[in-house]
């Protein structure tokens, strides 16, 4: 039989509701992003993202539900993720699913915020296993092993700095404006790799470290700004993602050949990168290896992913009750 | 009238469901961290106890701050998923008049919570529940040139340099105050934090 799965995403700055048929088939999203309130301060404040989550959960529940043409009867479980992430904002998601699933007496599924984004490619084309997946986002760079449906192995995570982050950073160093990730891209096409920055935590494990490399940038530019030199802005963005796409695919590729996986999927914010996309591409043709990277809609915070997420999660019996909380920490396993 | 009663802005958590002026249920207890766990299980044993379920509700009446914001936010939640869901009505209250209803001797009433850095959220109430000074975010020494040394009872859960007397919050009287107010609609009931964000005044002096 069908299962419809109501799904709620509030764990950073989007407020969003999706319907999701079978973990696998959209019906309907409504993502409301903050963003554009948040880049008046340079990055994403929790109260602010919390404040803004109460005001507009309802409004966004009945717009994604009119939208599914669909009622609260119609809906069979509800899915929501409960961490990680930003607390204030998880526990809006997480007490208007808990609601939900108690006033409608319908059954309430957790869901880790990073099997929502590996589980958003689900909704592109169904997941194969053996696979490897690279998270890259805001607040996550991890690579994670799956034998097979829900079973996660975290085999490598960033020590410091996610690599979005050290986007934004870097990004906020050289003047561009919030979000950093797509403004470096941006403007990286335009430059040439041409200045001398490290290759970050290039050894043999599946770790990751950004924080080198962005206090790499940031000296850099401060040592050129006290010779007077001016900064060749292209040139520093495109040296800094050049870096970055490196490691991230030498050791996405290392991992793949040690696990012997034929399929690797990417998720999360940063795998909207264009540059990141094309050296993968490049890399999985010459390997054989079967790559899936879902649409951009898909990148970026959604509960489509977590309805994806919730199906199979249900499936493997997670099922939580009425004393479920978020938690900002939590590893995926 | 079957009303369920929500405040989680103060230091007690409080759930408890009134049928035509009787309380059939009361949950009045420190709040200790646990509020986003123990919430939903409480406003459970509460209809159970009752023998009602939410759609047999025929108001909600929350506290909307001002108080502490991730509290007043946990239990708004809730509330307005509920009165959403099974279109329920929904009054909105002021926590410090929740606090003012402890009156038990016609005094008037000026309810306190600790905003730190020497501020108070503060509101002053007459017998009636009539407000006085209107909910506001003040300095201590601005509110007490305020007050201006009228013989006022003062009721807080935190602990001052001058004498405080706890609250015992009058539920009844809260809701008979409230029962012919026209309620908002779910979508517009939000938190009364009486305070912007840091980054916000922050944005705002910057300018």
């Amino acid at each position: 039989m069908d299962k419809y799965i109501l799904a709620i995403e509030s764990s950073c700055d989007e407020t969003s509701v999706s319907i999701i048929k079978n973990g696998s088939e959209e019906i309907a999203t409504v993502v409301l992003s903050q963003m554009d309130t948040h880049a008046n301060y340079g990055g994403v404040v929790p109260e602010i993202a919390s404040r803004m989550h109460i005001e507009n959960i309802t409004m966004v529940l009945e717009e994604c539900l009119n939208k599914a043409n669909m009622t609260m009867d119609d809906i069979d479980m509800i899915a929501v993720t409960y961490g990680p992430g930003l607390i204030g904002s998880l526990l809006i998601g997480v007490m208007t699913a808990k609601t939900l699933a108690y006033v409608y007496n319908k059954p309430l599924i957790p869901v880790h915020h990073i099997a929502g984004h590996i589980y958003a490619n689900n909704l592109v084309k169904k997941m194969e296993f053996p696979l490897m997946a690279l998270v890259v986002s805001g607040g996550h760079t991890e690579l994670v092993y799956m034998s097979k449906h829900y079973s996660f192995e975290v085999i490598g995570a960033t020590l410091d700095d996610a690599v979005g982050e050290a986007y934004d950073k870097v990004a906020r160093v050289i003047g561009l404006p919030y979000p950093g990730g797509p403004n470096i891209d941006k403007l990286a096409r335009e430059g040439k790799d041409t200045y001398d920055l490290p290759l970050p935590l290039d050894d043999s494990s599946f770790n990751f470290s950004f924080s080198g490399l962005k206090s790499a940038v940031i000296n850099l530019v401060h040592n050129e700004k006290q010779r007077g030199n001016e900064i060749r802005k292209a040139d520093l963005a495109r040296s800094f993602e050049e870096r970055v796409v490196e490691i991230l695919s030498k050791k996405t590729m290392a991992a793949v050949r040690q696990y012997k996986v034929k399929n690797l999927i990417v998720a999360g914010g940063v795998s909207a990168n264009r540059w990141l996309r094309d050296r993968l591409a490049e890399l999985c043709e010459e390997n054989n290896i079967n790559l899936i990277i879902p649409e951009m809609k898909y990148c970026t915070d959604n509960a489509a992913m977590i309805g994806a997420a919730g199906y199979f999660a249900y499936e493997h019996g997670k099922v939580a009750d009425l004393a479920l909380n978020a938690k900002a920490n939590d590893l995926l396993s | 009238m079957k009303a369920l009663f929500v405040n989680t802005a103060t230091k007690k958590l409080i759930v408890s469901i009134v049928v035509d002026n009787e309380i059939k249920y009361l949950y009045n207890e420190e709040n200790n961290n646990d509020l986003s766990v123990n919430l939903l299980l409480v406003i459970d044993e509460a209809f159970k106890v009752s023998k009602l379920k939410p759609e047999n509700l025929d108001v909600i009446f929350v506290t909307v701050g001002p108080g502490s914001f991730t509290g007043v936010r946990l239990g708004l939640t809730v509330v307005k998923i509920m009165a959403w869901s099974k279109q329920i009505k929904v009054v909105p209250i002021s926590s410090l008049e929740l606090m003012a209803s402890s009156d038990k001797d016609k005094k008037e009433v000026l309810a306190l919570i600790d905003a730190r850095r020497n501020y108070v959220f503060a509101g002053l109430y007459d017998s009636e529940l009539n407000s006085i000074i209107d909910d506001c975010y003040i300095l201590l020494d601005d509110l007490k040139e305020k007050i201006d040394n009228k013989d006022v009872w003062c009721v807080s859960d935190d602990v001052f340099t001058f004498a405080v007397n706890k609250p015992d919050y009058d539920i009844i009287k809260i809701i008979n105050r409230h029962k012919d107010d026209v309620g908002v609609n779910p979508h517009e009931l939000k938190p009364n934090y009486l305070k912007n964000t840091e980054a916000e005044e922050k944005l705002k002096g910057s300018r």
